[in-house]
């Protein structure tokens, strides 16, 4: 690759971004000052408005968006030009931060001119935001930032050596694509075009709003704290199939070892009396156990008998389905004429369980955060005096984590004695059953990570994933390992069923039949988009979180189904597998290395 | 319980129709892993056949009026059929031009089963678990009282017809080098890559075929998840079959017995029916445990080739 094509395949690529932008910045709204219901908007576009009711909102003036128009568009010729002047690649550095301040001015300016027609007009107006095309400018600088990074000395190294971040966005960015599209075609935008690039406008509209739906979760408090409500199971199943990829192991199972845990809690819950620092760890470790033994039957049945683990898992997630619905959906059952009484379905048409004990209940968010409306210190200082145990204790791995257990424990008893202010959250906040279940979801993945990264037993899990060959030369039993490997998903998996059950995560403290067992196949999602480690996991999970609470959103202002953000989970982990189709060196190790040394060879002889 | 004459033939009936879906996917799979490549996705591809099916007649019918139209369950069948060798297609240029993991694109294929037919059916029907009924099934063929769908024949005709192809003809002979030893097919001028998509797309078409088999011949509707597993029992079964038709056609009939088990058993008092739900699956999981150690997979199953 000589310097002369590369600044070609610059130049190209360039014109490319820029070209695009153009497209967008023709078709698309800048800003949306005013949302009717149902998705139709007032959409200002320097090449003319599209008015629903064919005036602006009462008091609203456009005339920031022309100047604002006529500064991007002299920053994008420059860019243009650029690549093909004697500048070097890094000045496209600049030119991608002038455009990320141009999007800034483009924000303020709307967000002024709104603040303004809402200070005249009666009616203020409150769902606006900006469009498709101020967004395109912010996506055109990011997408400058990249090519100058690319193009600078070892930017391709760059990339690739981030391939474990490059590949999942890149594949979320492509299923979005597709799921834009596949909005477009299922779903008529709404309101009247008067010519094709109307049309256009508004189709690409109501693909931004169906976006801007989905990501709301992220700037309203309920929606977030609901995102993470939905994040906490996926969290768990993330994990488990993670842990399984780790091994080696494709654990398809995390359903039926959900159920599994689900009914253990649900015994334990129910049945077992007691105190509460007694009973609810019980319950917990129930849901744990009964996971574990759960996963560990396909485990064992690939060890002992070479079973594959995905067929087997898949089947043990019926008959899970089965054993449960046989558990709560009626009180007696016919066997050979005999009649075999079960006490636990509760009275009634619906198939539920009696009520978890109150003991044995995971406390609300409320409670935790705030018990008797007084905030509580308890959990931030336990968080602090931990960290501090773990970090400044310098002994073996053993020790740092004992010390910051007990001290994690001494500071949760302390700020739970310090007094703390009063305060109130508003009912669409207390409404939303997040659960101390998401703090047992954190300590998971520390869990994950300190198992799979830091211990003995975690390398040889990870030497049976990438090499089980090797792995046995290096005296690891390999089925005793798989058995173990598989035992820990399961648990894991189980332990989803703490927030539903015990935490009441939908909206009874009991197994109930809608459990949403399914979350077990969204963790496959989870742990490819986090690429099977445990910041990953939490982040991808957090994700389909919002996703997951922003598409009630779409499903009930546009009426496109909810089922929108699974299609978009299965299309990201389809894409993941294909590499994101990006070269080869940015999924097989080798290459990528390749490309590393090449890279660093090329620097030293330019310096 | 009565063992009486109407209780076996019910039993005998409905094992040759819950045998019949499982027996084309099973084949299909047989196709796409003696060319190397696990096809997981059968389960889901059963779903978007079913689906296709399903939409299809139906959008016909209202385009026609309801009318007896003999000819309209056939177009249904051929765009299953499409349907479902397109979307192996998919599953095919992920794991054999990509090098994907082919369990995971397989995975991925399934999950977007579970939840693209919900955007349909809410497109069409506005509702997202089932489609409308159709008026035109597939018709039955045979004596009074005994009559069956004809794609239940074709599934049992399909099995010598299978053989034949994989072990008479130089295209199986082909397919059966690429999945057993690629490097040696590719030295020999066969084209690895062109073969694997053929026995991929082979299976999705396979597959399809039961999932219209299962909308428009079984019921006459489709409803969400209505393959119930079944892409995953047929695979069972296919390895239980040694990845032979012959072994295949006793495999499917013992977990299409196992089901039609099941459904004769529903609404008796010999067994609770939640229970008796999960017997064909609880048979998949012995099967495996008892007879894999005895059956050998192709060579090169799973792994993707590089020139």
């Amino acid at each position: 690759m000589g310097v002369l094509t590369d600044r070609k395949r610059l130049g190209v690529l360039v014109l490319l971004g820029g070209g695009l932008t153009l497209l967008l910045w023709y078709l698309a709204p800048w800003a949306v000052p005013h949302r009717l219901f149902g998705g139709e908007g007032v959409l200002l576009n320097p090449f003319g408005h599209h008015l629903p009711q064919g005036t602006l909102p009462q008091g609203y003036r456009d005339t920031w968006l022309s100047p604002v128009f006529y500064l991007s568009l002299a920053w994008l010729a420059l860019t243009l030009l650029l690549p093909w002047t004697k500048a070097k690649p890094t000045a496209l550095y600049w030119m991608g931060a002038l455009g990320l301040g141009l999007f800034l001015l483009t924000y303020l300016l709307f967000q002024g001119s709104v603040a303004e027609a809402n200070r005249l007009g009666e009616r203020p107006l409150r769902r606006y935001s900006l469009g498709l095309g101020s967004y395109a400018t912010l996506a055109y600088s990011l997408y400058l930032l990249l090519l100058a990074r690319t193009f600078s000395p070892g930017g391709l190294a760059f990339l690739v050596r981030r391939r474990g971040l490059v590949v999942p966005l890149f594949s979320l960015l492509l299923a979005s694509l597709l799921g834009g599209a596949m909005v477009a075609v299922l779903k008529e935008s709404p309101g009247e075009a008067a010519s094709l690039r109307e049309a256009l406008m508004l189709k690409l509209d109501l693909i931004t709003y169906t976006y801007q739906l989905l990501y709301s979760p992220l700037v309203n408090p309920s929606g977030f704290l609901q995102s993470l409500l939905l994040a906490t199971p996926l969290i768990f199943t993330g994990l488990a199939v993670a842990l399984g990829f780790r091994g080696g192991l494709f654990n398809i199972g995390a359903p039926g070892q959900l159920i599994l845990g689900a009914i253990a809690a649900m015994l334990v819950g129910v049945y077992l009396p007691g105190p509460r620092w007694l009973v609810l760890p019980l319950a917990i470790l129930a849901a744990a156990l009964a996971g574990g033994l759960w996963g560990a039957l396909p485990g064992w049945l690939k060890a002992r008998f070479g079973a594959h683990e995905v067929i087997n898992t898949i089947m043990l997630n019926y008959i899970a389905a089965s054993l449960f619905l046989f558990l709560i959906s009626a009180n007696e059952y016919k066997f050979f004429g005999q009649t075999l009484y079960l006490p636990f379905k509760y009275p009634g048409y619906e198939a539920r369980s009696h009520e978890i004990r109150p003991e044995a209940r995971i406390p609300h968010w409320t409670e935790l955060v705030a018990p008797g409306g007084e905030l509580s210190f308890a959990l931030p200082l336990a968080l602090l005096l931990g960290l501090l145990g773990y970090l400044l204790v310098r002994k073996s791995l053993g020790h740092r984590v004992l010390s910051a257990l007990l001290l994690g424990v001494a500071g949760y008893l302390l700020g739970g004695l310090l007094p703390g202010p009063q305060v109130a959250f508003g009912p669409d906040l207390t409404s939303v059953r997040l659960n101390g279940a998401f703090l047992l979801a954190l300590l998971a993945l520390l869990f994950f990570h300190f198992y799979v990264f830091r211990t003995v037993g975690g390398y040889e899990l990870r030497a049976l994933g990438l090499a089980p060959k090797a792995a046995e030369y290096g005296g690891v039993v390999a089925g005793r390992k798989m058995v173990l490997v598989m035992f820990l998903a399961g648990a894991l998996a189980g332990l989803a069923a703490t927030h539903y059950v015990l935490g009441g995560g939908i909206d009874e403290y009991r197994l109930k039949q809608s459990l949403p067992y399914s979350v077990g196949f969204d963790g496959i999602a989870v742990a490819l988009m986090g690429q099977n480690t445990p910041l990953g996991v939490g982040l991808a999970a957090w994700l389909f979180g919002i996703l997951l609470t922003g598409g009630l959103q779409v499903n009930l202002q546009l009426g496109i189904s909810r089922e929108l953000v699974s299609v978009l989970q299965a299309l990201i982990v389809l894409f993941i597998a294909a590499g994101g189709f990006l070269p080869r060196y940015f999924t097989d190790p080798l290459r990528a290395a390749e490309v590393e040394l090449r890279e660093e060879r090329r620097k030293e002889v330019e310096a | 319980m009565n063992l009486d004459a109407a209780f076996l033939t019910a039993l005998l009936l409905s094992t040759l129709r819950q045998t019949t879906p499982l027996l084309f996917t099973a084949l299909g799979g047989m196709f796409s892993e003696r060319g190397g490549v696990v096809n997981i996705a059968l389960e889901g591809i059963i779903l978007f056949g079913a689906l296709t099916a399903a939409v299809v007649v139906e959008r016909f019918e209202a385009a026609l009026g309801p009318g007896p139209h003999p000819w309209l369950p056939w177009v249904g069948v051929l765009a299953a059929m499409a349907v479902g060798g397109l979307v192996a297609l998919v599953h095919g240029v992920v794991s054999i031009r990509y090098r994907a993991d082919q369990i995971i694109s397989g995975t991925a294929i399934n999950l977007l089963a579970a939840g693209a037919p919900s955007l349909v059916l809410t497109y069409f029907y506005g509702n997202a678990t089932s489609s409308k009924e159709v008026a035109n099934r597939l018709p039955l063929l045979g004596p009074e009282g005994f009559a069956l769908s004809p794609l239940v024949y074709l599934a049992f005709l399909l099995v010598p017809l299978a053989w034949w192809v994989l072990f008479k003809t130089p295209f199986g002979l082909r397919l059966r080098a690429v999945g057993e030893h690629p490097e040696a097919a590719d030295t020999l001028g066969v084209n690895v890559y062109r073969m694997r998509y053929i026995g991929v797309v082979v299976s999705g078409v396979l597959a399809g075929l039961a999932g219209a088999y299962l909308a428009i011949g079984f019921l006459n509707q489709f409803v969400r998840g209505m393959s119930a597993g079944m892409g995953f029992i047929a695979l069972a079964a296919m390895i239980f079959g040694k990845w032979h038709p012959v072994g295949i056609l006793f495999s499917t009939l013992l977990f299409g017995f196992a089901s039609a088990l099941a459904i004769q058993l529903q609404g008796t008092e010999i067994l609770p029916a939640v229970l008796v739900q999960a017997f064909p699956y609880v048979v998949t999981v012995l099967v495996l445990a008892g007879f894999i150690g005895r059956s050998r997979p192709p060579g090169a199953v799973g792994k993707p080739y590089e020139k």
